[in-house]
């Protein structure tokens, strides 16, 4: 895989984790 | 000033956590489309430079689509209305005409489950059968397409000699979709999705680092490696970004990936109350669809494929389409890993259950609007709708290769889903107006929604609806309406099919036009 293969994959799944840790954060903090 | 619940009517449910309701939009929206359709569609369209159109969709289309539904959905809700015709009207509660608009929400989605179903049934069958070794002897593509085709009863072979092992699987499969419907909202659905997300992701991260630490099985062929079956999907082709096909297909599968346009979510979120939030909940049920699609579906099927059938193998598996890569080679790659049986199965059920936590979803709208709008009880409204998407599946099965599918997911399943989009976000942002809106969204929200979102909803995704819409009908739409692409053969069932759902449409469109005579008989009695 190239460097700007590894930067999409990287970048991807970084906002995709990045944004459900967010909601998680956000779902339970109320609930608590 | 909404109103009092109906003397003698059915008590209404609701749903038992927030986490619940959230698990079971996600699990409406994480299909076979997240781990067969977005690879191959990744792979055909620039790869890594895919993600930009797609990212882009995602903010543009996907996210305002998901608000509108929560927000609208809940706010019928309150009305004790549940299905898009009782929706729309109390958006639009001058307009008498708009009801008919929403039984696209419910024919829609009826449409999309009485094939779903069927090729859920599939996974199911292959789940056991890699239990049992079936298939075991089939060790290329050839073989095991031949083995699908014989399932699929399109021929007979030394595998099977007919349909019925397919139709005792699609029996067991519908049972349980309609077991599951008939106990309920809480009891039912909402425990399914909780219990059969976690075994989904648990499935899918077992699977995921199984395929990741594939490393290179053949030493012969080096390149043949994870490293570079990433590449193959991740690699960007900046070339195709001047496509305008790559930037539909980004759209489309945004689209279509978050079950956004079928009517679903709007029933789903007619059952929270007033003060539940919609923002954060649209939001989190959006983004653990895309940690299956991008994380998981991206990262299994297409680098598994590569290490062992090579750059210009998988390219010709891409090709063949997602039912090739999830039924011919994935059973084909796991053959060669050890306890590949238990993979092969973990691979399967997963399927299954993604297919189920999306069928129970697409069957929802018309139960409910049984419910709702004639007085019946869950287990009757079931057992109608079972009866008649019964009778509609045999057409599915019994007709299958001759067009009457490819046809049901023409209709149902893209131009309904696009249309009843575009009516969903007119109705939001123009007709109930986008002050209105907006409070109506952050009304009880965990969250506040960047104010950008304003114009966006208002301006930019009607403008990409509208784009999608006239690019499709222009492609797709028109040569497909006029069979130009239909053999001669297949054309008696295709239009076969046609009338059956034209039919289809009209017993909605009458029993909308039923319901709400009733209901003025009722308001002039009272």
């Amino acid at each position: 895989m190239t460097s700007a293969g590894w930067i999409f994959l990287v970048v991807s799944w970084g906002a995709i984790l990045g944004l459900g840790v967010f909601c998680l954060s956000r779902t339970f903090r109320r609930k608590a | 000033m909404r109103p009092m619940a109906e003397p003698g009517k059915q008590p209404r449910e609701a749903w038992g956590s927030k986490l619940g309701v959230i698990l079971a939009v996600a699990g409406s929206a994480i299909g076979l489309g997240n781990f067969l359709r977005f690879p191959v569609q990744a792979a055909q369209n620039g790869g890594g430079a895919f993600m930009i159109p797609y990212f882009i969709s995602f903010l543009l289309l996907g996210l305002p689509l998901m608000w509108v539904e929560w927000t609208i959905g809940r706010f019928g809700g309150g009305f004790e209305r549940s299905t898009a015709p009782g929706i729309f009207e109390t958006v639009w509660q001058k307009n008498r005409f708009i009801k008919y608009f929403g039984v696209i929400g419910i024919f829609g989605p009826t449409v999309i489950y009485t094939y779903y179903v069927y090729i859920e049934s599939w996974l199911l069958g292959y789940s056991v059968f890699a239990l049992t070794g079936k298939y075991a002897s089939c060790t290329d593509q050839a073989s095991m397409s031949g083995f699908l085709q014989g399932y699929q009863g399109l021929v007979q072979n030394e595998h099977f000699s007919g349909v019925s092992t397919a139709y005792l699987f699609f029996l067991i499969t519908f049972a349980v979709n309609i077991a599951i419907l008939c106990v309920g909202l809480r009891a039912g659905i909402e425990r399914v999705c909780k219990l059969g997300l976690l075994v989904l992701f648990v499935f899918g991260v077992v699977i995921l680092i199984r395929v990741l630490t594939l490393g290179t099985p053949d030493p012969a062929k080096p390149e043949w490696n994870v490293n570079n079956g990433l590449g193959f999907l991740w690699n960007p082709q900046w070339g195709k970004l001047k496509e305008a096909k790559v930037w539909l297909a980004a759209a489309g599968q945004i689209f279509f990936t978050l079950s956004v346009g079928f009517g679903v979510i709007l029933t789903y979120a007619s059952y929270l109350r007033k003060r539940d939030d919609v923002a954060l909940s649209g939001l989190t049920a959006s983004t653990a669809n895309e940690v299956a699609e991008v994380i998981l579906g991206g990262s299994i099927v297409i680098p598994a494929a590569f290490v062992f059938f090579g750059p210009q193998g998988t390219a010709e598996i891409a090709n063949g389409g997602a039912f090739n890569l999830g039924f011919v080679t994935m059973p084909l790659v796991l053959q060669h890993v050890a306890f590949g049986q238990f993979f092969a199965f973990a691979w399967f059920f997963l399927l299954f259950i993604a297919g189920v936590t999306s069928s129970i979803s697409l069957a929802l709208p018309a139960i409910v609007f049984l419910q709702d709008e004639f007085n019946l009880d869950r287990k009757t409204a079931g057992i109608l709708f079972a009866v008649v998407t019964f009778n509609l599946c045999q057409v599915v099965i019994f007709f299958n290769g001759h067009g009457a599918l490819d046809e049901m997911d023409f209709w149902g399943g893209t131009f309904c889903v696009v249309v009843f989009a575009m009516i969903e976000v007119i109705l939001f942002a123009w007709v109930f107006g986008m002050d209105k809106a907006w409070s109506e969204l952050h009304s009880g929200s965990d969250i506040r929604i960047p104010k950008i979102y304003r114009f966006i909803i208002k301006y930019v995704t009607p403008t990409f609806l509208l784009l999608i819409l006239g690019f499709w009908i222009v492609q797709e739409g028109w040569p497909t309406l006029l069979m130009k692409k239909t053999p001669m053969e297949k054309v008696p069932f295709v239009i076969g099919t046609r009338v059956l759902l034209i039919d289809l449409f009209v017993l909605l469109a009458f029993l909308v036009w039923l319901a709400w005579r009733k209901r003025q008989t009722r308001g002039a009695v009272q």
